[in-house]
């Protein structure tokens, strides 16, 4: 008996991962804050962390409307390159 | 990037053997489902005069598409005919418009499943249950197109529970839900008359439905009363939100209402406007939000918006009310949303029937 797959025959493409930070010391910090209710105070926590810790700056805080929703390709694009790292989470 | 040719799997020519097959390979829901054999496949493919190839949904995060081939492949799963392929096949393009939001609605907490509401001539033609035991078991089309839409959920899309489905209850309805609406003894318009398709086009509603009320009222005469009972159901605070609502009235409730010459339009109004809480009842729960008063009271709100009490949805276009159900009973229901806040509004489509 022949069976079919169920799944999706979408080409996978391939994902890598970005490189480890060689050293937080002095690293850019990015948030991304996906618009639930307690979203930025609790990211702006986590990331003061890192500045008391590791003297980071927070450079960039963006945000999507939507939490269940992908963020925007050009929310991304333009803060990839003005942080080094990037803090995101939900905020129920 | 091209897709890669549907996979095959040989398999011992032994129903029970394939059945366990395709347990193994984590393909059903819990469930053992009817082995997805070629020739199955293929006849169901033969309802949608389309290349098999035709992506009709895609998942916006993963990129994950949806071919007609693997919809006919989970149809076959779930025990359609190939008759019901095409309200399968128009749900998927209804839930692929971005409002529907069919990731998050999936993948979130609430728990929400696609109700799959059908319209139209083609549901008395497969044969599709619009009256007594609606939303229970026992109607071939209705369980198995309703089933089919979460295996897709789940094998092509890869809505997997516990994983990328965080459901924290979820609902009875992620395993099927799907109805048709009732036509006989329907004193107001189809819902596909009033959707705009013409004469003798069916369409599906898709909404995201977090789970089922039941509206219980035998003694109300008057469509104050019924529907009241109603808006009553869709305030209650574990419900209410600045979601959409479903309301399915039952024959017995809407005689009621349009007997006393009630147009859906006044149901739908008298529900928005008595389906609400006070802010000072949303804050004694914990639930009141500034930003959601400020949506559904700031620059364009409906005029039937009181101030100082939250309504449920924005306006009374958020409300659809249709007949379901048997003759018998005063038992109507209310299906609440998924999040409005998160973009889940409800969808249609034409039912496209191959000629």
């Amino acid at each position: 008996m022949q069976l079919y797959a169920p799944t999706s025959t979408t080409a996978t493409k391939k994902r890598t991962r970005a490189p480890k930070l060689a050293k937080l010391d002095g690293a850019r910090i990015g948030i991304l804050e996906n618009g639930k209710l307690n979203a930025e105070e609790m990211l702006n926590e986590v990331a003061q962390l890192f500045v008391q810790r590791h003297g980071c700056t927070i450079v960039k805080l963006a945000s999507k409307k939507n939490a269940s929703a992908p963020a925007p390709a050009n929310t991304l694009t333009q803060v990839a390159p003005e942080v080094d790292f990037l803090i995101t989470g939900l905020g129920d | 990037m091209p897709a890669a040719a549907a996979r095959i799997h040989e398999v011992p020519d032994d129903l029970l053997a394939a059945i366990d097959y395709c347990y193994d390979q984590g393909w059903t829901d819990g469930l053992p489902v009817v082995p997805p054999q070629v020739d199955r496949v293929h006849a169901m493919l033969a309802a949608d005069d389309r290349p098999a190839e035709t992506v009709i949904a895609k998942h916006p995060a993963t990129g994950l598409e949806l071919s007609l081939h693997a919809a006919a492949v989970n149809a076959v799963m779930a025990g359609c005919l190939p008759a019901y392929f095409p309200v399968l096949v128009a749900a998927f393009e209804a839930m692929d418009r971005e409002p529907f939001n069919f990731h998050g609605s999936t993948a979130s907490t609430g728990g929400s499943a696609p109700l799959v509401l059908v319209s139209g001539p083609i549901a008395d033609e497969i044969g599709m249950n619009a009256g007594v035991n609606l939303f229970g078991p026992g109607n071939r089309p209705n369980a198995t197109i309703g089933r089919a839409t979460r295996l897709i959920l789940r094998n092509v899309f890869q809505m997997l529970p516990g994983i990328s489905d965080k459901s924290t209850q979820g609902n009875p309805g992620k395993y099927s839900l799907c109805i048709a609406e009732r036509t006989r003894g329907n004193p107001w318009p189809p819902l596909c008359q009033e959707q705009g398709y013409a004469a003798g086009v069916s369409s599906v509603t898709v909404y995201a439905a977090g789970g089922f009320c039941n509206v219980e009222n035998h003694g109300g005469n008057t469509p104050e009363q019924v529907l009241g009972s109603v808006a009553d159901a869709m305030a209650n605070y574990g419900c209410i939100t600045l979601g959409q609502s479903v309301v399915i009235l039952a024959p017995e409730h809407l005689q009621i209402v349009a007997g006393a010459g009630w147009t859906r339009r006044q149901a739908q109004e008298f529900l928005f406007t008595h389906a609400k809480r006070s802010v000072e009842g949303m804050k004694d729960v914990g639930k009141f939000r500034d930003r959601e008063y400020d949506a559904q009271h700031g620059e364009g709100a409906h005029a039937l918006a009181e101030q100082g009490f939250l309504h449920r949805g924005l306006n009374p276009d958020d409300i659809l009310i249709t007949l379901g159900g048997g003759d018998a009973g005063g038992h109507s229901c209310f299906l609440p949303s998924w999040s409005r806040g998160r973009g889940s509004i409800m969808q249609h489509a034409a039912i496209r029937q191959k000629k």
